[in-house]
């Protein structure tokens, strides 16, 4: 391929080789697992100042006001009660909560952090605002003060990293491995972790979902609730059957103020109803993933 | 005075807070919302359900002005009829101006003694009026004189506000608002006047954002309201919910969807322990249950 390098930073290409799932050598799971699932859970501070990431009701004849009161309230209500719905699956279900959470949210939202916390939750870096990483005035301060406040709140430094909007530019795995970040999840490029070259140590890449997302299945695709589980569902059966001979990950993104609202969680909580009770799924978090990936995959090229 | 919102309500978390009580008996209650409002053909047309040929928006906007109008010659009659034939009691929001271009729909609302509540002079934001201060109230002041009743509750259009909307709202005698979405219980919010009580409105139990923004199918009308009941109707038992659910007559008011939205209101009323309330009773239940 002959696209022109950036200055900074490298080419996806450059960072992994294309390599075909049916060709690798098979991965195997503790106990004889076929599949790992993880559930990653997305807090956001919006600040009512800027713009806001999402809409939910939009102004009459369109446009985008300023201040935006009435979605910032939509957040808000995701995390003054929606939150302490989903928090209620995991816990019935047992389900290690990942934690993917704005800097600035960690202040905003004591009481959702707390929580966490006691439930020895992971938390990973989501930016230190709800801002693309391309427009933030430096990439690695903000990256570093996510780790920072997130150490301060839990008292360990995230491993994980995971950008808003999976936004990056041409450097950001770069940063990230400087900055002691283990593993990233915004390449949703494959079903098994796969390691990637950065300019210093390789940082490891865990699969994500773009689609097993309630951001573009109910905000974008505009589905009713129930296509969470249906979809859900579909895509675990078909990654189950895959995993035969060789393990896989699934991943299951939820953000409260969509599926904390109250016609959407039994949907979320279904889901869990259905797979939790599978001997051969492991439900983890990202660094198990991780430190199981770095102990039997294949060694970074 | 421009306020962050965080500094007119604190964060809170709805779990560990002092417990609401509703009278016996009750632990849910359903507040159903009929907007009215105005759309001026000299703008841009509130909403639409029909683009034009190209997509580039064109005024006069005829086919999408009929749209609403349709709502108001034909939809709010049959919302009237859903209405007392349940027997229920709706908050009617409405754009003042309403008053004067449609004063036979706010003559049924007010003789049967319906809630009004104002909602701006026109279908147009907050942020797109030269002097807030003045319309809002004008609005109260239109909507009091037509009725002999100064409203006690406001929703803005589009539920926008700016920082300072909300003084504005306090000083023209607003009680309370539905703009700000945030919690399933009321709140007290900090303005430089009065403080004014936000109820717990809802943005996905709404016409607007279920059909003309999500596309839903008109069942979804149906079956995302009882999803969403049936989660507040469980947690009832611990602390009290509002369900809020609003209707605008162009939506659904329309034949395809009367019928989900009557069998929504029925089923949902027909169950242990659950009324309907307008706004300015549950107004003053929450003023009562604080104390």
């Amino acid at each position: 391929m002959n696209f022109p390098k950036p200055a900074v930073g490298m080419l996806p290409n450059d960072r992994l080789d294309y390599s075909a799932i049916t060709t690798r050598k098979p991965l195997k799971l503790p106990k004889g697992a076929r599949l790992v699932v993880w559930t990653i859970t997305n807090v956001e501070e919006w600040d009512p100042t800027q713009t806001m990431p999402r809409t939910v009701l939009t102004p009459p004849a369109g446009g985008s006001p300023m201040p935006d009161i009435p979605n910032w309230c939509w957040h808000e209500y995701g995390n003054r009660v929606g939150f302490w719905r989903l928090l209620q699956v995991y816990d019935d279900f047992k389900i290690p909560g990942v934690m993917n959470i704005n800097g600035v949210a960690v202040k905003a939202y004591p009481d959702v952090v707390k929580a966490c916390v006691d439930r020895n939750w992971e938390f990973i870096g989501h930016g230190y605002t709800q801002r693309n990483m391309q427009k933030v005035e430096n990439e690695r301060t903000d990256i570093r003060k996510s780790a920072e406040v997130l150490e301060e709140a839990t008292g360990k430094r995230p491993r994980g990293w995971l950008g808003p909007g999976l936004t990056e530019t041409w450097e950001t795995p770069d940063i990230l491995a400087e900055e002691g970040y283990d593993y990233v999840a915004d390449w949703v490029l494959d079903d098994q972790p796969v390691w990637m070259k950065t300019r210093g140590k390789p940082i490891l890449n865990i699969p994500y979902t773009q689609e097993c997302n309630d951001v573009a299945m109910m905000l974008i695709q505009h589905h009713r609730a129930s296509e969470f589980y249906e979809r859900a569902m579909d895509q675990f059966e078909q990654i189950y059957r895959d995993a035969k001979g060789s393990a896989r990950v699934m991943a299951i993104s939820v953000h409260p103020y969509i599926m904390g609202a109250p016609h959407r969680v039994k949907y979320f909580r279904k889901i869990y109803e259905k797979i939790r009770k599978k001997r051969d799924v492991l439900f983890w978090t990202g660094s198990q993933i991780a430190d199981w990936y770095t102990k039997v995959g294949p060694k970074p090229a | 005075m421009p306020m962050h919102p965080r500094e007119r309500l604190a964060f809170s978390p709805i779990e560990g807070r002092p417990l609401l009580k509703f009278p016996k008996g009750i632990r849910l209650v359903i507040w159903p919302v009929l907007a009215l409002e105005e759309w001026d053909m000299s703008r841009p047309m509130a909403r639409m359900v029909i683009s034009p040929p190209q997509g580039q928006p064109m005024l006069p906007d005829h086919p999408n002005w009929s749209w609403h109008e349709y709502g108001m010659r034909v939809g709010f009659w049959r919302l009237q009829t859903m209405m007392l034939k349940l027997g229920i009691s709706p908050t009617v929001t409405l754009n003042a101006r309403v008053c004067e271009t449609y004063p036979t729909v706010v003559k049924a609302c007010t003789d049967h003694g319906w809630e009004l509540n104002a909602h701006g002079y026109d279908q147009v934001p907050m942020h797109k009026l030269d002097d807030q201060r003045a319309v809002i109230m004008k609005s109260m002041d239109v909507i009091e004189k037509f009725s002999g009743k100064r409203p006690r509750g406001w929703f803005g259009p589009g539920l926008t506000q700016t920082f300072d909307t909300l003084d504005y709202l306090s000083e023209a005698g607003v009680e309370y608002i539905g703009d700000w979405v945030l919690d399933d219980e009321p709140v007290m919010l900090k303005t430089t006047h009065k403080p004014v009580v936000a109820l717990p409105y809802n943005f996905e139990i709404h016409d607007i954002v279920m059909m003309a923004l999500q596309h839903l199918p008109s069942d979804q009308w149906h079956s995302r309201a009882l999803d969403h009941f049936r989660t507040l109707y469980e947690e009832s038992t611990e602390r009290p919910k509002v369900m809020a659910m609003a209707c605008h007559p162009y939506l659904s008011g329309v034949p395809h969807r009367i019928g989900h939205v009557e069998r929504t209101f029925a089923e949902l009323l027909a169950h242990d322990g659950v009324v309907a309330w307008d706004g300015a009773k549950i107004l003053d239940w929450y003023l009562a249950a604080r104390k």
